[in-house]
């Protein structure tokens, strides 16, 4: 018994060893001309501060953005055009949310959640390649962690510090 | 970045110019002179040797605007692929350096051994002398010496190739430096010289003497040691320091000479020679502690810098000389006048000796021209050191003062990657050395309102090349990391 809890022990110190786990998503493949849903997971705070906003912007080629309102959470969008025109069930499709925000909580550094949206993968985006999701993620006390870092082509998703989550965009169903 | 390697390269200069050095660095590193281009005054057309490799190369230019002044700067392009900016040091052609080197070391002798030795002959020999052969043939030495060193200065000042020596740009450059001066002066005291050697003993005596000052004012006028503050102390002792060598080893040889052959009057020669060098000498050393004191500054400079290592070989040599010439003075001269055969012979072989370790030192001290002395070195490791970053979407130009370590400042300029102004929301300076297994030490600049940005207070542990990283927030949701390496001095 008194080894279980002991081991049980040493488990959360390997667990709290990695608290500078990233922002990441949930699902980290889906094919292009889709609906996906991105459930962004946010393990912990920023240097332990408790995170009072989510901003996440929408990439070019991601349409038809509808976040999914979040109880304790004020959610905003930013609207815009966008790069080009896209078409969607029959309509033309020339601008739409380029950035969501739910801001206004509090999630302290020891709890995780997830946020969540639902967006139009379309058919121009490039299968194959890892379509990137810049995160910003806003704490007490005016502390800021920026997930937005882009790794280069073929370079390792740990060589940078802050990478924005990825979604590996796989060939159409 | 390209996608293939270009053709041609094509620099637009906001002035006519004429291309002195263009120089393309590969991405590991390699140098390659480019000769083939075609210049229309404002722009130059230059071909691009094929092939290039994939990575970032650096295009190196060195031009002459109308006005005569050199001008250089270099550009950044990759082929394929951004590789870390291969370094650019200067392209020295090591056979510029020796040229350079014999050339001075030709001046000493002419200097030296003819300007000295025509005054030893005039002013120092009796009846009888020999000698005479040697000193014209060091005085043409100089002769010849004095202008090619003066190209050459022309050349290395422009770090043009020798292909060059001919230009008119490399002579005019070479008469706005300092060394026009001693080079001008030079030739006049040789010419002075081989006049005193030619004319009747009465008359040539003024012409020797003002030889012997003009070749210590000729090395006065340049050099590491004249240029050093305090110049109403520094030019002086150059002067007496020059004066009392050339006094010293220029009656070595028509002395040695005029001692083996027993010609008249070589007892008067010695007599003279010997009665005037000890003040002479006395002089010599204290103007050579007086420089070093005032160029190495430092004890541990005489072992940690090449200036100091070379003076201590000097000085090594010196001492050797001065026990030889001490052994002459005080135990062989007096037998020697007295006429005794065998003390002759005995001097006449130690003086051989001396004259060669003479040329040794005058080959030690030409080395010098390509040592900076310690003081200016501690003068130079205070200068800032900069490098310029880029990539499609940005650039920066990074200023780090004083470039050595320490606590410095950094100064970042930046811009979009078409020269347009960037509105930053946050710059952040990483500077790393990973392979020296450092943590990037990372600021957040400051923005001084003078549109740059800047880290102050920065402390920089370690010497050596430094990998530097500027994040730069371009928006909220964009970030731009530029890239590039910085050389920090001990």
């Amino acid at each position: 018994m008194f080894r279980t809890i002991m081991i049980a022990g040493l488990f959360m110190g390997v667990g709290a060893g990695t608290a500078f786990a990233h922002v990441s998503l949930e699902s980290q493949e889906a094919p292009v001309d889709s609906t996906y849903k991105a459930v962004f997971r946010v393990p912990h705070g920023c240097d332990g501060k408790a995170t009072t906003a989510v901003r996440i912007k929408i990439p070019e080629g991601v349409i038809d953005v509808k976040p999914m309102p979040k109880a304790g959470w004020k959610l905003e969008t930013v609207k815009g055009k966008y790069a080009k025109a896209y078409s969607l069930w029959g309509e033309t499709i020339s601008e739409g949310v380029t950035e969501v925000n739910w801001n206004g909580g509090n999630l302290p550094d020891e709890f995780y959640d997830e946020f969540v949206l639902r967006a139009r993968l379309t058919g121009d985006l490039p299968a194959g390649e890892t379509l990137r999701f810049p995160v910003v993620q806003e704490c007490e006390g005016g502390g800021t962690a920026r997930w937005i870092e882009i790794p280069a082509a073929g370079q390792d998703e740990d060589a940078v510090e802050h990478p924005a989550p990825g979604l590996k965009l796989l060939p159409k169903k | 970045m390209l996608q293939q390697a270009p053709s041609r390269f094509s620099l637009t200069f906001s002035e006519p110019v004429s291309p002195l050095v263009l120089t393309l660095v590969r991405p590991d590193g390699t140098p390659e002179r480019l000769t083939s281009f075609r210049s229309d005054g404002q722009t130059l057309d230059i071909d691009n040797p094929q092939p290039l490799g994939i990575g970032t190369h650096v295009l190196s230019w060195r031009v002459i605007s109308a006005d005569g002044h050199p001008v250089g700067g270099s550009l950044l392009f990759s082929v394929g692929a951004v590789s870390a900016a291969p370094a650019t040091g200067e392209v020295v052609d090591p056979w510029l350096h020796r040229a350079i080197w014999m050339a001075k070391i030709s001046l000493y002798l002419g200097l030296f051994l003819g300007v000295g030795g025509a005054f030893a002959l005039s002013w120092l020999a009796g009846e009888g002398r020999g000698g005479d052969r040697f000193v014209v043939t060091m005085l043409f030495a100089g002769l010849i010496a004095a202008p090619l060193s003066l190209g050459l200065q022309g050349l290395d000042a422009l770090g043009a190739p020798f292909e060059q020596f001919a230009q008119m740009i490399v002579w005019q450059t070479a008469f706005a430096t300092s060394f026009v001066w001693t080079a001008l002066i030079a030739a006049i005291a040789l010419g002075l010289g081989l006049l005193a050697l030619v004319l009747p003993r009465v008359d040539a005596k003024p012409f020797a003497a003002v030889a012997l000052i003009a070749a210590g004012a000729a090395l006065a006028a340049s050099g590491h040691a004249s240029a050093a503050a305090p110049q109403w102390l520094t030019r002086p002792m150059v002067f007496l320091h020059g004066v009392g060598i050339a006094f010293w080893a220029g009656a070595l040889t028509p002395l040695a000479v005029t001692l083996r052959r027993q010609a008249p009057g070589a007892e008067i020669f010695l007599h003279r020679f010997s009665a005037a060098i000890v003040p002479v000498v006395a002089v010599l050393v204290i103007a050579g502690t007086v420089l070093a004191v005032i160029q190495v500054e430092t004890f541990s400079a005489l072992v940690d810098t090449d200036y100091g290592q070379l003076l201590l070989a000097k000085l090594a040599l010196v001492i050797g000389l001065f026990t030889l010439a001490a052994t002459n003075r005080w135990v062989l001269t007096r037998p020697a006048e007295a006429g005794q055969t065998a003390a002759r012979h005995r001097l006449v072989r130690s003086i051989a000796v001396e004259a060669v370790i003479v040329i040794v030192i005058f080959g030690i001290a030409a080395g010098w021209r390509f040592t900076p002395p310690p003081r200016a070195l501690a003068i130079a490791a205070a200068e800032p050191v900069s490098t310029h970053m880029m990539t499609l979407q940005a650039m920066a130009d990074l200023t780090v003062a004083p470039g050595r370590v320490g606590t410095v400042s950094a100064n970042i300029m930046l811009m979009t990657g078409d020269f347009g102004a960037l509105d930053a929301k946050e710059v952040t300076l990483v500077l790393s050395r990973p392979e020296a297994g450092i943590e990037p030490l990372k600021r957040i600049a400051i923005k001084p309102g003078d549109g740059t940005w800047r880290v102050d207070d920065l402390v920089i542990p370690f010497a050596g090349r430094w990998t530097v990283r500027l994040d730069i927030l371009v928006s909220d949701f964009e970030m731009v990391k530029l890239e590039g390496a910085i050389d920090i001095r001990l």
